[in-house]
């Protein structure tokens, strides 16, 4: 068959006989340095590089986030202008969302989930490289906004025709995260160029545009997990044996698949009004605004257990690795978070309680949402179990987690109160609201996402973080964190409205909204220190054993940094927590003959799906363009559909290829574990 | 040689393979995804029962609108190259890749008929006055119906592919019968979609004396 190599096993793919693709085109299989990164398709490399996206854009997300905190510090304040607040928020929450929490998820599922179930890759490498480069195309459409929005503020448009005939000069989204319609989409009616007058600028568009893309690559992504983790599994590792991590992951990648079906709908939708001049949201034509809002809530109620189950999955490693006890109730623990992913789809009108949709309706969603405080309680209370009667080492991750606990427990508190509709209709819009979310976003996912980094950096550079840097930054953010949000409530309480530029002194709210800047501060510093720390690390860190944590699950067993191939030979499970119970229990770890000279079988590395990738640059940058009315803007979809397709079809026709590559065929066992680096 | 072919096909945790597991995942995901346009278009319906109103100002009934025999037509023709599909399936399982050929072009030319229908009916009611920004009738409609087209536009270009790559002799095999299986769910499963459209979007416009949203004949034309 010619899809398949002909090369002899090699020691290392840098000795790798010069390959050809079908297409007669060169693989780069043995590439190095930068190019080795743009066309890989480990999975281990794809993580890291999700990560590195990441971590960059929370930190721009925190840029955007300090802007706001700065312009609130004291009444009446011009900071920035209510337009560019406007933008600014709406550019922090889906920065943040889209570009932040969810990429370094992914950067955990990859470098992750083929490790702790006992795989050398993913089920299909090459997309898996596909969904890394359509998330970074989708993050710079979003971005560019902010480019056109500098050129506007410098006045570098100032002589184009197109600019002159802007209405809306918001270059930036500036709709807040959900881009609610009316606002965001037209009234009127169409003129001859299919544009009906609109309500705001084409930040909007680049939203709509960018958003639209990176559900591409979390679809292809979570198509791909899916698919990795049930199909995928090493001898013996079951369904139940699966780490909680990997199973919090295969949940979040399911709701993905049936969530975000409705924003691409709704983005669609919208598009079409704002380009096409439809009317799915003209409230002129009938449209109906209120429509938006529950697509949006269909899609934006799962997100949010998108955005935290891979935080409980990693704290649910955390907790027991440094508890030196077994996850207390594993199976309620899986099985709380299938619940909870299941009544995610059934609560979105929470959202709405305010839009008046009757009495059944609310009183029905009020109720399906108190009833998913009990599958969270339940995990809480596990976790708590497992703590109990353990043998506490306390670590920088084991900090974070805790911290999580805490965090995350404050916000599910603020939430039950939300689910009670009288009590919402006036929480509605206020920072109340504000400092619910933050509690379980940042107080909950960040701080469970930075546990992780800090938990598996070892693994992944074989380097360890400094723990008083770590322990520092880890305090500064959970001081920050409370000091910026813990306010918020009792802003919210006494009436200050989200979204709001500026309020004037004398409301009773000028003091705890300078607290909440001071606050902010000294979180972002926080961040910002923890994520030195850890670039440092890499770079520069102390060197570290492959086990430093005397670590539970498979991904201990192998050397750090990790082999390209993963495991030298594959692995048999007989038990859960499977390194754990080969360390100090009677179940070891069992190896097939594969691998040792007869060599291992490596995907080849393709330039195709960062090819198909640019084609959605160009999608995302000539749409919003076109909306501009630059000329010629049409061709440069084209042109990216064009590209798309071609992408697509040369990697179909290029064939996976693949090489074999040599693993040590000595000792088959995990290292020996040393008796100091064991608390039993 | 044939050594290197098994391990990169190694058996699968499940033994189903993992392409044909990633297409019905997909599949989970695109029912979600016309769920959510086929909604769109039925609440707008229920919403306004009476149809659209054209430029000239003229109140139209979506009864008088749809050629229900065209559609019908197509829908029959969707309905058979499921069948030519399921014929191309089996035949490439077989290894006859001959009769693979036959079938599969007359699904592409199916598919093609079918579009070629829809560019018809678009055109019509273009020219009967339906425009995409002169309703939400017409927004939801388009929008439905033109995302199903383009799902079956983007199947009938898979086929053609295959159709061609099966004349470089690579198409052949366990491999080449999983990909013609993978474009064959994918085929039915755009088929599957239809027949709910013309379900609810054609056919219960004809239920009953006044159409199913209850409304009756055109006022004025």
């Amino acid at each position: 068959m010619s899809h398949d190599t002909h090369h002899a096993p090699v020691a290392s793919k840098l000795d790798l006989a010069p390959e050809r693709s079908d297409l007669g085109l060169l693989r780069p299989d043995r590439s190095t340095g930068l190019m080795d990164w743009l066309t890989t398709v480990d999975h281990k490399k794809i993580g890291i590089l999700y990560g590195a996206f990441a971590m960059f854009f929370f930190l721009l997300g925190g840029v955007e986030a300090l802007a706001i905190r700065t312009q609130l510090a004291r009444p009446d304040n011009d900071f920035v202008t209510a337009r560019m607040y406007n933008q600014l928020f709406t550019m922090h929450g889906t920065t943040m969302i889209f570009l932040g929490v969810m990429p370094l998820s992914a950067a955990f599922f990859n470098f992750l989930i083929p490790l702790q179930i006992g795989a050398r890759d993913v089920a299909f490498p090459r997309l898996n490289a596909f969904s890394l480069w359509t998330f970074v195309a989708g993050s710079f459409v979003l971005n560019a906004s902010w480019l056109f929005e500098f050129g506007h503020l410098a006045g570098w448009f100032k002589d184009f025709a197109w600019y002159k005939s802007l209405v809306y000069t918001d270059f930036a989204p500036a709709n807040g995260w959900f881009s609610y319609a009316p606002l965001s989409g037209t009234f009127g009616q169409a003129d001859a160029a299919l544009h009906a007058p609109r309500f705001t600028g084409v930040g909007t568009d680049f939203w709509i545009i960018g958003l639209q893309i990176l559900g591409v690559a979390s679809l292809a992504a979570s198509f791909n997990f899916i698919c990795t983790i049930v199909n995928m599994r090493a001898k013996g590792m079951t369904m139940m044996r699966l780490p909680v991590f990997t199973w919090m992951t295969l949940i979040t990648a399911i709701l993905i698949i049936l969530a975000f079906p409705a924003i691409t709908v709704a983005l669609i939708q919208l598009m079409f009004d704002r380009q096409f001049g439809a009317n799915f949201f003209n409230p002129s034509a009938g449209g109906q605004p209120i429509l938006w809002q529950h697509l949006f809530w269909i899609f934006g109620h799962p997100e949010v257990y998108i955005l935290v189950l891979p935080a409980m999955g990693i704290v649910s490693e955390i907790l027991p690795t440094f508890s030196g006890k077994s996850l207390f109730g594993y199976p309620i623990i899986v099985f709380s978070g299938a619940v909870i992913g299941f009544l995610g789809f059934a609560v979105w009108s929470h959202h709405m309680f305010t839009t008046g949709l009757g009495a059944v309706p609310t009183a029905a969603f009020a109720l399906l949402t108190m009833a998913i405080a009990v599958p969270t309680g339940v995990k809480i209370f596990n976790w708590l179990g497992t703590i109990w009667g353990g043998r506490i080492r306390f670590t920088p991750p084991m900090v974070l987690a805790l911290g999580f606990i805490w965090m995350f427990m404050c916000g599910g508190f603020s939430g039950v109160m939300h689910s009670s509709a009288p009590a919402d209709s006036q929480q509605q819009d206020s920072y109340f609201v504000i400092a619910h979310f933050h509690y379980v976003l940042l107080g909950g996912v960040l701080l469970g996402l930075m546990a992780g980094l800090y938990f598996w950096f070892p693994k992944i550079f074989g380097r360890m973080p400094k723990a008083s840097v770590a322990y520092v930054a880890s305090g500064m953010v959970i001081l920050g964190f409370n000091l910026a949000f813990g306010p918020m409530h009792y802003l919210g309480l006494a009436g200050m409205p989200r979204r709001t530029h500026t309020y004037h002194a004398g409301m009773g709210w000028d003091t705890w909204n300078f607290v909440a800047t001071i606050g902010a501060f000294i979180l972002g510093i926080g961040v910002f220190l923890a994520f030195a720390n850890l670039v440092w690390t890499a770079f520069k860190g102390e060197k570290c054993s492959s086990d430093p944590w005397d670590g539970r699950t498979l991904e201990w067993s192998l050397p750090s940094p990790v082999p390209e191939y993963n495991f030298a030979r594959s692995p048999i499970i007989s038990a859960r927590d499977a390194y754990i119970e080969h360390k100090h229990g009677g179940h070891k770890i069992g190896y097939e003959s594969d691998g040792g000279e007869a060599g291992v079988h490596m995907p080849s590395q393709s330039w195709m799906p960062m090819l198909a990738s640019f084609g959605f640059l160009l999608i995302g940058m000539g749409m919003p363009m076109l909306a501009m009315m630059i000329p010629h803007a049409g061709w440069i979809v084209i042109a990216g559909i064009g590209i798309l397709f071609l992408g697509i079809w040369l990697w179909a026709l290029e064939g996976p290829g693949g090489y074999m590559l040599k693993t040590p065929s000595g000792s088959t066992s995990p290292s020996p574990v040393s008796a100091t680096s064991s608390t039993h | 040689m044939s050594q290197v072919a098994e391990s990169s096909h190694a058996p699968t945790s499940t033994g189903i393979d993992h392409k044909k597991l990633i297409m019905w995942l997909f599949l989970a995901s695109d029912c979600m995804f016309f769920g959510t346009l086929i909604s769109t278009h039925l609440i707008y319906r229920k919403l306004y029962p009476t149809g659209f109103t054209d430029a000239e100002g003229h109140q139209h009934f979506v009864q008088r609108l749809f050629d229900i025999e065209l559609t019908s037509f197509s829908t029959f023709i969707l309905l058979m190259s499921s069948f030519l599909m399921a014929l191309a399936v089996s035949a490439m399982h077989k290894g006859q890749i001959k009769s693979f050929r036959r079938n599969v072009l007359g699904v592409i030319i199916f598919g093609l008929i079918f579009l070629g229908c829809q560019v018809y009916e678009f055109t019509h009611f273009y020219h009967m006055g339906l425009t995409i920004q002169n309703s939400v009738f017409g927004s939801t409609f388009y929008v439905l119906t033109g995302t199903h087209g383009t799902h079956v536009a983007i199947g009938v270009l898979w086929l053609i592919l295959l159709y061609f790559y099966s004349f470089t002799g690579k198409l052949g095999g366990h491999v080449g019968a999983l990909d013609v299986e993978v474009a064959g769910l994918y085929w039915h499963f755009v088929d599957i979609v239809w027949i709910i459209i013309f379900t609810v979007v054609y056919l219960i416009e004809y239920l009953g004396p006044n159409g199913f949203w209850g409304t009756g004949l055109p006022i004025a034309k």
